[in-house]
């Protein structure tokens, strides 16, 4: 039995992916898989438990019967960070065991999957590199590459870890396009000089950041007033109409599968969005369209969602949640196991780990 | 086509009532008081309305039914259409609302009205409409408050209300209709079938149209194209201005369209154009009462200075001459006018003007040769015998070839003369300036009906490699392009900048050496599309060292003004020096497919909004129309001695453009900015391309 801890550079650089991706690779390979998110910090609740949102995912996604509470042993709740400023023990090695011990039995490999990013839990000494050690987990660094700065965060992060050895290697992510050459041809020779395995480059991948529009509407409160069937349909980016009409077609033509924000009073602008085969409409300060335009929609069959705030508080929220985007439509997690095979040296990843 | 719609010999009234109020009422009642054929109303609940047998239903009606008129709740229109198709009715006229108009069960409705229709082979008019008068058959099915006048004017509205007033309108000022349409929500029949309809029909001798949108521009223009040399046609177009677009869009769930492209569109057809209702009311009734002049010099007659005066301004301002009077003219009216009067254009008669004497001048102008048409215009003075002037008027026109528009122009004093004008169809304007505009009109008209279109030119050009960059680009899922495609412009052998996209500093130095000093340097990024503003462009770079520098400073630039911004490399280009800076752009209209767009270029272009428009494909006239069209074009004819740019090479430039667009639909926009026109006879080169993809289904 082995295990590997999934820890990252920073926040939403794909670790939940990699978890689950890698995670029903090598369940098809016929391993048996096991998953735990030592600290939850996304906490929900799940049949009135609490728990954290990723380990409840994970575990529809990768098919466990493992309770949540050993998935995730420790909650960051208020009264855990209190107990913890208040210099309060808390034994916190043994949790982590016991839960390890019921989650390995008769496993071959556990993912483990850090909350957020490398030093994260250092006030429980908690931290990636201090579970990997309680637990004996090799590591693997997930690290968004969004700029040449990637290089600098990763030789910094790998120093946080006290023995090279515990680190198994890293995999960049979400790699634009057009640095794709550039990280083959210098990057990725630089840090295999430096003694850092890369196991692989995975490109930037536009569903991977895109949202159903189901989640739009539930993340809004909104109301959907045509277009239901269509709600499982994945938005990429969202767009703001709020010019006149025929800049705001060309807008919304150049940005393929978009959501357009606009008033409900500005029906111009809603048969723009319509005419530009914008994905769905979101009109905000609960302004219901005319009717003519609903039928306009209905015809074109693009969803149109009703919300009551603003389009300043609706955009907040959608930034928030476009790119931020969680894994747990089927159709995600085969694209992320796509993305894997043809860019991740997922032999090399088996064989370094000692699985 | 629509022959048994006009001219039925049986009608159906699906939902007549004997309740007075109702629609089914009133369309029942006008049919009756008018029509000479067979009126059968169809209700289950009455057995005989207005004296006519009912039918509980269309399929129970043992005759033939050219024309069913439907007036019943909307939710059971699908289903009497499907009747009416297996009663074998051709035609149908859906008065009902609640359709489109009134949302998505409206529009599912208005969907299977249209499925059902067709499948029967049935046409259909409205829904959501008054219906339609044809004062030739005396068919009055609509549920207008009274019948039209017998007239030439056929009008089709998109609103039923202007139909309304219209039509009240009339009845007043004694204006009479061939044919009077109410176009509704224009599920299956719109103006381009009554366009042609309307052309076709010999009892119309002008088309006049309210419209808030077409259906399918393209169709549209060719057809108008047509019409427009057979009869002229007048059209408002509503939802101009952002306010008015979005008005349009709520209440007809239909986007209004860019202004430019319906102005691209009218002119390029032949329409005339015309601002407001009451100026379309005006032109129409110019051409139903007055023949078309054969140029645009006017005579104008007043008893009053300052009408004349007023009134040649209002010339000026519309493109009219003053006729130059031939001398003979000058002669018989020195001999016969008081001794005061001016004897030039204007021609004043004086205040003390009786009717003998304006006769007599309008003898004599419209004999001159020299004049194409006279502007009457008459201010109630003492002596002024307004109704005697009228029926002179009346009697001139009677006979006269050249149109002749009046402007009696007062309240209670000129209402009798007014009101004689009316009775021989003759429009009074009650101000000069409506008179003069009217004149335009039908002044306008002269030049299109004389116009003659010739296709644009066949050009041959390597439609392949246009095909595989845009295969390439939508299969990378990339919808905006760049200066990487410009082998899209040499595949239609546009001259193209020399250029090359390089992706560090080094390949930079080395293509720069290749295409040769001084340089111009650009940044290539998807996330920028206004290069100048984050920093992205260096000019004149004369060596190395310079493309060095500017390289660094370009980066470092750019990364402040957009830090997330994804570079893909930097493109270098020859200087090309010497030439004028313009605009070429693109844009698939809505209505109307590729709108081709030419104006001067340079920083100021977005303030001057120095632009002209055509709907392509275009001709080598219309391509010179655009370039002759926009007001700096004097720059580039030359100006004050300057020499003059290759205006050619822009023109053909365009009508490439022009094929481009036309075999590659799935460009959506396209701008060249800027090509740079060089001196006569040495051509243009395109210097930057940006294009928009439609993303494939």
């Amino acid at each position: 039995m082995v295990s590997i801890l999934i820890s990252s550079s920073e926040e939403y650089s794909g670790k939940s992916g990699l978890c689950n991706g890698l995670g029903r690779i090598l369940k098809d390979r016929g391993y048996s898989i096991g998953y735990m998110k030592p600290i939850g910090n996304l906490l929900i609740d799940k049949d009135g438990f609490l728990t954290d949102e990723d380990a409840e995912e994970s575990r529809t996604l990768l098919g466990l019967d493992d309770s949540l509470s050993d998935i995730t042993p420790i909650l960051q709740t208020e009264n855990l960070i209190h107990d913890a400023l208040m210099g309060v023990e808390k034994r916190f090695d043994k949790t982590l065991t016991d839960a390890y011990s019921n989650i390995s039995r008769n496993r071959d490999i556990v993912f483990i999957e850090g909350s957020g990013g490398i030093g994260s839990g250092a006030m429980y000494n908690l931290s990636d590199p201090e579970i990997a050690s309680i637990l004996g987990s090799k590591i693997l660094l997930v690290t968004r590459y969004d700029s040449i700065y990637a290089i600098d965060r990763i030789l910094c992060d790998l120093k946080l870890v006290p023995d090279s050895d515990m680190v198994a290697g890293v995999i960049l992510n979400e790699v634009p396009e057009s640095n794709l050459e550039k990280v083959s041809e210098l990057v990725i020779p630089y840090l295999e000089r430096k003694g850092i395995k890369v196991f692989g480059v995975i490109p930037q991948d536009i569903t991977l950041r895109s949202v159903p529009i189901s989640d739009i509407v539930d993340d809004l409160n909104a109301e959907v007033l045509t277009g239901a069937d269509n709600l499982n349909t994945l938005v990429e980016r969202y767009l703001v109409g709020a010019m006149e009409v025929n800049s705001a077609i060309k807008y919304f033509r150049r940005v393929p599968n978009c959501a357009v924000i606009t008033g409900g009073d500005r029906s111009d602008i809603q048969l723009a969005a319509i005419e530009a085969k914008a994905k769905c409409l979101v009109l905000t300060g609960n302004l219901r369209p005319s009717e003519a335009v609903l039928g306009s929609a209905e015809e074109a069959n693009i969803p149109v969602i009703l919300v009551r705030g603003d389009t300043m508080s609706t955009i907040k929220r959608m930034e928030s949640l476009i790119g931020r985007a969680r894994i747990k439509q089927e159709l995600k997690i085969e694209k992320m196991m796509e993305l894997i095979n043809n860019n991740v040296d997922v032999d090399n990843f088996i064989k370094s780990i000692g699985l | 086509m629509l022959e048994k719609m006009f001219n039925a010999d049986s009608v159906a009234v699906i939902g007549a009532s004997r309740t007075e109020g109702k629609v089914g009422n009133s369309v029942l009642k006008n049919l009756v008081n008018d029509f000479d054929g067979d009126i059968v109303p169809i209700n289950p609940n009455s057995e005989e309305i207005m004296g006519l047998k009912c039918y509980p239903d269309i399929l129970d009606v043992p005759d033939n039914i050219d024309l069913a008129v439907i007036v019943i709740p909307a939710r059971f229109v699908p289903e009497t259409i499907d009747k009416c198709g297996r009663a074998g009715v051709k035609s149908v006229i859906v008065i009902s609302a609640g359709f489109k108009e009134a949302g998505i069960e409206g529009a599912k409705l208005e969907r299977e009205s249209v499925e059902t229709a067709r499948k029967y082979g049935i046409r259909m008019l409205g829904p959501n409409c008054l219906g339609l008068i044809d004062t030739t058959s005396n068919l009055n099915a609509s549920f207008a408050s009274f019948m039209a006048h017998k007239g030439n004017i056929g009008l089709m509205s998109q609103s039923g209300a202007i139909c309304t007033s219209t039509l009240d309108w009339a009845d007043k000022n004694r204006v009479g209709f061939s044919k009077f349409i109410s176009l509704g929500n224009k599920a299956d029949l719109s103006e381009n079938d009554f366009l042609q309809e309307l052309c076709n029909d010999d009892s119309t001798a002008v088309i006049a149209a309210y419209l808030e949108g077409v259906k399918n521009g393209h169709e549209f223009i060719d057809i108008a194209r047509r019409v427009t040399g057979v009869k002229p046609v007048v059209m408002v177009k509503s939802g101009r201005t952002s306010a008015g677009s979005r008005a349009v869009s709520s209440h007809t769930g239909t986007l209004a369209g860019s202004d430019e492209a319906y102005n691209a569109a009218f002119r390029q057809s032949g329409i005339i154009r015309a601002d407001s209702l009451q100026e379309m009311l005006d032109y129409i009734r110019a051409f139903s009462s007055q023949p078309v002049p054969k140029g645009r010099n006017m005579a104008i007659l007043t008893n009053a200075g300052g009408f004349g005066i007023l009134t040649a301004d209002a010339c000026y301002n519309e493109g009219l001459s003053l006729a130059s009077f031939d001398e003979s003219t000058i002669r018989t009216l020195r001999e016969n006018l008081p001794p005061n009067s001016n004897l030039y254009n204007p021609v004043d008669l004086l205040g003390d003007a009786g009717s003998d004497l304006y006769a007599f001048a309008i003898d004599v102008l419209l004999e001159d040769p020299h004049v194409d048409g006279i502007i009457i215009l008459t201010s109630p003075q003492a002596m002024t015998e307004v109704d005697k002037v009228a029926e002179i008027v009346a009697d001139k026109v009677k006979t006269s070839i050249k149109p002749i528009l009046c402007s009696f122009v007062g309240g209670t004093q000129v209402s009798e003369g007014e009101k004689i004008l009316n009775d021989y169809s003759i429009p009074n304007y009650p101000f000069p300036e409506r008179a003069v505009a009217s004149m335009r009109a039908l002044s306008t008209y002269n030049n299109i009906r004389k116009q003659s279109y010739t296709k644009p030119p066949e050009i041959t050009a390597d439609k392949k490699t246009v095909k595989s960059v845009i295969d390439e680009a939508s299969q990378s899922k990339r919808l905006s392009l760049g200066l990487e495609s410009l082998d899209i412009l040499r595949a239609y052998d546009i001259p193209t900048v020399k250029t090359k996209i390089v992706k560090n500093l080094k390949e930079a130095i080395k293509a720069c050496k290749q295409i040769g000093y001084p340089v111009v340097m650009k940044i290539v990024s998807p996330d920028i599309s206004h290069k100048t503003d984050v920093g992205g462009v260096r000019l004149n770079l004369k060596n190395a060292d310079d493309v060095e520098r500017a390289y660094h400073t370009m980066m470092a630039d750019v990364y402040r003004y957009m830090p997330d911004a994804d570079i893909t490399g930097v493109q270098v280009q020859e200087m090309v020096s010497g030439g004028k800076e313009v605009i070429i752009g693109m844009n698939q209209d809505v209505q109307f497919g590729p709108l081709l767009m030419f104006g001067m270029g340079g920083i100021y272009v977005e303030l001057l909004k120095d632009v002209s428009f055509n709907v392509a494909p275009i001709n080598r006239d219309e391509a010179k129309h655009m370039i002759s069209s926009i007001k700096t074009y004097p720059i580039l004819a030359g100006i004050r001695g300057e020499k003059p740019y290759d205006i050619n090479s822009v023109a053909d430039t365009l009508i490439k453009i022009s094929q481009l667009v036309n075999d590659f639909p799935q460009i959506l926009e396209l701008d060249i900015n800027p090509l740079i026109v060089l001196p006569d006879n040495q051509g243009c080169v395109a210097m930057d391309l940006r294009l928009t993809l439609r993303e494939e289904e």
